[in-house]
């Protein structure tokens, strides 16, 4: 399989690099050859895409294969086994296209015709599979393509060749192009590229024939007379094709190419036999919604709210419900893509954005601030935030990978543990709380109180009087140590308050503020003592509304952020801090408004240690992660949790939290895909884990009351060659976190996959819900599953509609037991079923087969993570204004097949990101 | 019932132990002027709240009025009973489509009508405590004290499950959870000196920003600039009580909340909570026996020998024994709350009356049922005479489909503060 990838072909597969520059990408470097498949080395200039095959037998008897840059894609049938790099060719996309590849599987087929999965007869194939036809001499197998421009193209097959394969005829458009094609082999493999030639296409359908004309002498036949056919892919080039048109408002959907040309008249029969009964005849309006109402497309965009829930209905296949009649995919795609379009053009229209409240700093974010502004050593205050408490540091983007072994200290893993100040009399303000379904830097939620003030009040002064503070503080010689005889003092605090004032407020400083805390300067120093009355300022700055919200003038009109308050929303997304000197500087003679310099900045700042904010505070929030700190498996049944026999204070629990972060700053500093939070092929595991995951005892001879040292460990990057490992979605931290002491709870887990994976959170749970024992074993007593029990309780139509997205999200999981250890059984002997749908589209089969099926279908996780990752960004809820924005960060992703740092990218030149509101049209 | 743990309380509020032998004139004698010149007591207004409503079948009595039997889950009140008036069929707003337990919380307070939705979606506005400390802290050092016994170290829920005073639309009020810096906030005096000159400037500062904002953000700028001229207010207050409190030697509690037992916690910020009232540092409290929902294992010591899921138990009542755990732990709560009323009863606060007798202390929950999440006949108890406003001892059953509104407007009037309309209030509760 492919993922569509026009730019592969103009450079030719088989190339190693491609001297690309884009906008958005770090340093990095091909992997060198190494018995890790890990280890990457940074070529500075060469900008090329991280990626590693997977658990192929070649890498783990240490050969490595790779290459550089986008152009993997393209080559990887040819390079590697098909498969290597699973998850970055897993990817499926529709195969409408003008120029590139189109899949032989996914090509339209009638009668006599299927997919083939090849991966058995040894992989070459493009996404290991193709389509298979079968017919007798005389017979064609016809189907269709779509080319979005008319032009000259060249075209070309891949085929299949084999001992029962036919001798065909190609026609494109009834024109014939070549013939004697003879697929005749004696080992089934795939074709060399069978180039047809060149013709004129008009835009639209072309309809490409292969008519069976005959066999090869050798050849024998598939079944009585019957020849087959395999086609790979078709290769569509556009020759010449015309100069990019001017970059025009996107379409706001992410299959661009659709064409929603359907009008409404000519789609109404649809809703009409799809919809109307639940929808609007006979009084019946379920979930609120009448279509029958709406006549025209007028009246559907007079309702834009509307849209977006027909949009995400058919996007995730939620309607009709799966016992009605469903609509065959030709007609879903055409009504999604009329509905689409709908929404389109209402946003083009109505697009404005929605304000963000200026936010105060949370705690997370204050401690880098100060740390940063008064160039301290480390923290001023412990931050539990932190999960991850580093021996040495370890995290470092510009080496280009994250070292194999990491030592980390566990007693740091238990917030449990009472921490030593590190400024002694600095006390931080309480923790700022997540919002419902995001993160805790939203202006509309980090509120201001008397309490707040006096804590900031103390804070800031016992911070600059903490009796390290001179030691600890870079700023020491050049900020509080008295300058010159007492005359000049005041000369002295004004000349370094300016450049200081800058750097706290973000902001030009006017003559009024500078004078503002000069004075308090001067009043203070008539005491005598310069460096006291300048820690008294520097106290008072970092009390100012100025340095603790991130603060954006208001305008009359939606436009550009000036540059300075672009710096700080940039430091505040990467950093979780204010802007430093070199970024200050872009902002202060206006550079950063150019889109290079901007995104050489953004470039930079990845490659800065300060971009692990994005795992300490976006990844840790993102994954829910703190819910592990309190999960407390039943002590009895799960004593091998337990770290010390007959201690419930230490848990080996606290040790698999690390992991996932681990894996999310591997990607960062290796500018790896997102897709790895899905499924990766490594981890970083503790030696004690790793009897975590092995089948058998864990602990097994480690009967001693201290199963493992709690004081220091090391995590060692290991190869995961199970693929039920790897990944968040199944990595024992969020499985154990996400259930009850007694027994899993596939339901939460369910609304975890579906909030977190997919941005799509469960709407709150109805106020009737039906009680569920909370232990396992007596439900299995009765004979049941918990999964039997549970749909046994779902008592109405309501109840199904909801759970029938959640839970099998859930079930998936139920092979992990309640602390993420796997069984093939219940503990009764009762067979686990973790088999389901995805979005009523996608069948797995268990917790592999829902991997493979979010792989197939990227654009998903890709999305719901930039929606994620945006919001983050932005400090607010995405709403129906921000689609456009997500549609284009979605184009870029799937593009770079997730590469982090193009997530990053494109959330920093995104629309909502670089603009702000008009704040009159907000209120 | 759980285990007393009146020796480890004591070691960690050493010093705040003591004073509570204090006689009342001794402590107050440093009080304000107008509280020296006023005949009476003031009156205080204090909230437990305890999560996920309580067992049904057991909280309510069958009888009414004067002498009423206590029902299983109200036994613990039974030292106290004399002074307590327990209130029955009193409804809240509920919200269709938000989340039941964010509202049970948030929302309990409010004094938000129907129709006036916050952004978040729920019907919470100005709560009912700080409408009276807008008053009553015109008088005291700290405008009212907000405590939470929140036990969880995961930040699982949001906002609006941790806190049950907001001082308007989308502005909590948040609330403290370590007794150490509770402490520390009432009575570290020096520290709040220091802090004049630099309130001084960031004041002017945040003022000359006014101009630079939009509306939305004004809305958070007034935030800032209430909370600085809060702070001052405390300030100049809490220093002229300087000497008072030096006399006191009270000690800070040392032992981490982290390391405490349930009944513990809550007896510890009982007694932070106790003290700030009978000190007249404020005459506003609230204190959240633990946080709605969050759904995370919690071990209460000498009840249970195992963590509990409190929410994950209330949808589990329709199991015989589940039900009768959860009725262990209503008891339990019931039984905390009765240990302050005692506590409350004890000190003396002039006129031969007791702090007990001059105040409402009120235990409630935002949800009945939790297992269906219903919010009409909320359990609601208030202990305290209220100066001789309540006429205590009785089961007062207000006409169903009553608004507890009505009650919080009643409330209010005792505390001077007279609104003719509080949220969805029809009228006023008799409490006398």
């Amino acid at each position: 399989m492919w993922i569509r990838f026009p730019n592969c072909d103009r450079f030719g597969a088989g190339e190693l690099s491609v001297p690309l520059p884009p906008p958005f990408s770090p340093l990095r470097s091909a992997p060198k050859a190494s018995s890790k498949p890990s280890r990457q080395k940074q070529i500075p200039r060469s900008l090329a895409l991280s990626f590693r095959a997977s658990f192929t037998n070649e890498l783990i008897a240490g050969k490595i294969t790779g290459v550089k840059h986008r152009i993997f894609l393209c080559m990887i049938a040819m390079a590697f086994p098909a498969g290597a790099d699973y998850h970055s060719v897993r990817g499926r996309l529709p195969a409408v296209v003008s120029d590139g590849i189109i899949e032989g599987e996914w090509l339209p087929f009638g009668k006599d015709a299927r997919s083939q999965d090849m991966k058995v007869f040894g992989g070459g194939w493009s996404g290991d599979a193709h389509l298979l036809w079968h017919g007798e001499p005389g017979h064609a197998m016809e189907t269709q393509f779509s080319v979005k421009r008319g032009g000259r193209y060249s075209l070309s097959l891949k085929m299949t060749k084999a001992i029962d394969y036919g001798v065909f005829t190609i026609r494109v458009n009834g024109r014939e192009l070549r013939k004697g094609v003879d697929l005749f082999g004696h080992k089934v493999e795939p074709t060399e590229l069978i180039k047809l030639g060149e013709m004129e296409l008009a835009a639209g359908e072309q309809q490409l024939r292969c008519e069976l004309t005959g066999k090869n002498p050798g050849a024998k036949a598939f079944q009585r007379n019957r020849y087959l056919l395999g086609i790979d892919y078709l290769k569509v080039m556009e020759l010449d094709p015309p100069p990019e048109p001017e970059k025009v408002l996107p379409p706001a959907v992410d299959t661009p190419d659709a064409p929603h040309t359907a009008t409404f008249e000519f789609l109404q029969p649809l809703l009409a036999e799809h919809c109307y009964r639940c929808h609007g005849e006979k009084g019946k309006i379920k979930g609120k919604v009448d279509l029958l109402r709406l006549k025209s497309k007028d009246d559907f965009l007079a309702q834009p709210e509307l849209l977006r829930q027909l949009n995400d209905v058919l996007e995730f296949r939620e309607m009709p419900p799966e016992d009605e009649t469903q609509p065959d995919e030709n007609e879903y795609s055409k009504l999604a893509s009329m509905f689409s379009g709908y929404l389109g053009e209402h946003l083009q229209k109505e697009q404005s954005l929605p304000p963000i409240v200026m936010r105060r700093m949370n705690r997370y974010e204050y401690n880098n601030a100060v740390r940063d502004l008064l160039q301290l050593k480390g923290d001023i205050y412990p931050l539990p935030e932190k999960t991850i408490r580093a021996y040495r540091a370890y995290y470092d983007p510009a080496s280009g990978s994250l070292p194999d072994s990491i030592h980390l200290g566990n007693r740091a893993l238990g917030k449990n543990q009472i921490e030593q100040p590190l400024l002694t009399g600095v006390v931080p303000f309480a923790i700022d709380l997540q919002s419902e379904h995001g993160f805790n830097n939203r202006g509309d939620e980090l509120g201001f109180s008397p309490i707040l003030m006096e804590s900031f009040l103390n804070l800031s002064r016992s911070v600059v009087e903490s009796p390290e503070f001179d030691r600890y503080s870079a700023r020491t010689g050049t900020l509080f140590r008295a300058g010159g005889d007492r005359a000049k003092w005041s000369a002295t605090a004004r000349e370094r308050l300016a450049p200081f004032l800058e750097r706290a407020f973000r902001k030009p400083i006017e003559s009024a503020t500078l004078e503002r805390y000069a004075r308090l300067f001067d009043r203070e120093a008539e005491r005598g003592d310069f460096s006291a009355a300048m820690k008294t300022t520097v106290a008072a700055i970092l009390a100012s509304p100025r340095f603790l919200y991130l603060l954006e003038r208001k305008q009359d009109e939606e436009k550009p952020l000036a540059p300075y308050e672009l710096a700080g929303r940039l430091s505040f997304f990467l950093w979780s801090s204010i802007p430093d000197e070199q970024l200050l500087a872009a902002a202060r003679d206006g550079t950063l408004a150019d889109q290079e310099i901007y995104s050489m900045q953004v470039a930079r700042m990845l490659l800065d240690r300060r971009s692990k904010s994005l795992s300490e505070n976006f990844a840790r929030q993102w994954l829910r992660l703190d819910r592990l700190i309190t999960a407390v498996p039943d002590f009895e049944r799960f004593e091998p949790y337990y770290a010390r026999i007959g201690c419930e204070q230490w848990k080996l629990g606290l040790q698999t939290m690390v992991e996932p972060l681990l894996l999310f700053e591997s990607i960062m500093v290796e500018d790896r895909s997102i897709m790895l939070l899905v499924d990766s092929n490594y981890s970083y595991r503790t030696s004690d884990m790793s009897s975590w995951y092995a089948p058998g005892v864990p602990f097994k001879g480690k009967a001693n009351p201290n199963r493992f040292n709690t004081m220091g460990v090391v995590y060692q990057r290991v190869p995961v060659n199970n693929r039920r490992e790897g990944g968040v979605i199944t990595c024992a931290a969020t499985l154990t976190m996400n259930s009850s002491p007694l027994r899993t709870t596939p339901i939460t887990r369910g609304a975890w996959v579906a909030g977190v994976i997919f941005n799509k959170p469960p709407p709150p749970p109805p106020d009737n819900i039906p009680e569920i024992e909370v232990d396992d074993a007596k439900i299995e007593a009765s004979g049941q599953t918990l999964r039997q029990r549970l749909i046994a309780h779902q008592v109405n139509q309501s109840c199904v509609a909801c759970h029938q997205k959640i839970d099998p999200l859930g079930f998936a999981l139920e092979n992990f037991d309640a602390v993420g250890r796997w069984r093939d059984k219940y503990p009764s002997g009762l067979p686990i079923d973790s088999s389901g749908q995805l979005f009523g589209r996608e069948k797995f089969d268990d917790a592999v087969g829902l991997k493979d099926a979010i792989l197939a279908n990227p654009k998903w996780f890709m999305r719901a993570f930039s929606e994620h990752l945006l919001s983050y960004a932005l400090g607010r809820e995405l709403e129906l204004a921000d689609k456009p924005a997500v549609d284009d960060i979605l184009r870029e992703v799937l593009d770079a097949r997730g590469q982090f740092s193009v997530v990053v990218g494109a959330i920093a030149k995104s629309y909502p990101f670089l603009h702000r509101s008009n704040a009159l049209e907000s209120e | 019932m759980a285990k007393s743990r009146n020796l480890s309380r004591r070691s960690v509020l050493r010093g705040a132990g003591a004073t509570l032998t204090l006689p009342f004139l001794e402590i107050m004698s440093g009080r304000g002027q107008a509280a020296k010149l006023a005949a009476k007591p003031p009156i205080r207004t204090a909230f437990f709240y305890i999560p996920n409503g309580v067992v049904q079948r057991s909280w309510h009595p069958h009888d009414e009025g004067k002498g009423y039997t206590l029902s299983p889950t109200l036994k613990p009140l039974a030292p106290v009973r004399e002074k307590c008036t327990l209130f029955t069929n009193l409804d809240r707003i509920k919200v269709a489509g938000t989340d039941g337990h964010a509202q049970a919380g948030a929302c309990w307070l409010s004094s938000a009508a129907p129709d006036e939705l916050s952004p978040a979606g729920y019907p919470l506005k100005t709560t009912i405590d700080q409408i009276i400390a807008a008053e009553a802290g015109k008088h005291t050092a700290f405008r009212s004290l907000e405590l939470s016994c929140n036990p969880y170290e995961d930040n699982r829920e949001s906002v609006y499950f941790d806190n049950i005073s907001w001082y308007g639309h989308g502005h909590v009020a948040r609330s403290l959870r370590d007794p150490q810096r509770v402490f520390d906030r009432l009575f570290s005096v020096k520290e709040h000196a220091a802090h004049r000159s630099v309130l001084d400037v960031v004041l002017n500062d945040a003022k000359s920003l006014d101009r630079e904002l939009g509306r939305g953000d004004q809305e958070k700028l007034d935030e800032y600039l209430e909370s600085v001229r809060t702070v001052e207010r405390q300030i100049e207050r809490v220093t002229k009580r300087q000497a008072e409190f030096d006399k006191l030697e009270l000690a800070p509690p040392t032992k981490p909340w982290q390391a405490m037992a349930r009944d513990e916690f809550i007896q510890v910020m009982g007694d932070l909570m106790i003290l700030a009232l009978r000190t007249d540092l404020t005459r506003v409290a609230s204190i959240m026996s633990s946080p709605e929902r969050w759904g995370t294992p919690l071990m209460v010591h000498g009840l249970f020998d195992k963590p509990i899921q409190h929410h994950g138990m209330t949808h589990g009542q329709g199991n015989e024994n589940v039900r009768q755990d959860l009725e262990r732990l209503d008891r339990f709560h019931v039984e905390q709350f009765s240990r302050l009323v005692a506590k409350m009863d004890a000190v003396e606060d002039g006129d031969g009356t007791t702090l007990l007798d001059n105040s409402m202390f009120l235990l409630g929950s935002g949800l009945s049922d939790a297992a269906l999440h219903i919010c009409t006949d909320l359990p609601v108890v208030i202990a305290g005479g209220a100066g001789g406003a309540i006429t205590p001892d009785r089961h007062l059953k207000s006409p169903a489909g009553t608004p507890i509104a009505n009650l919080w407007r009643s409330m209010a009037k005792v505390m001077g503060v007279k609104r003719n309309r509080i949220g969805d209030s029809t009228g006023m509760v008799s409490l006398s």
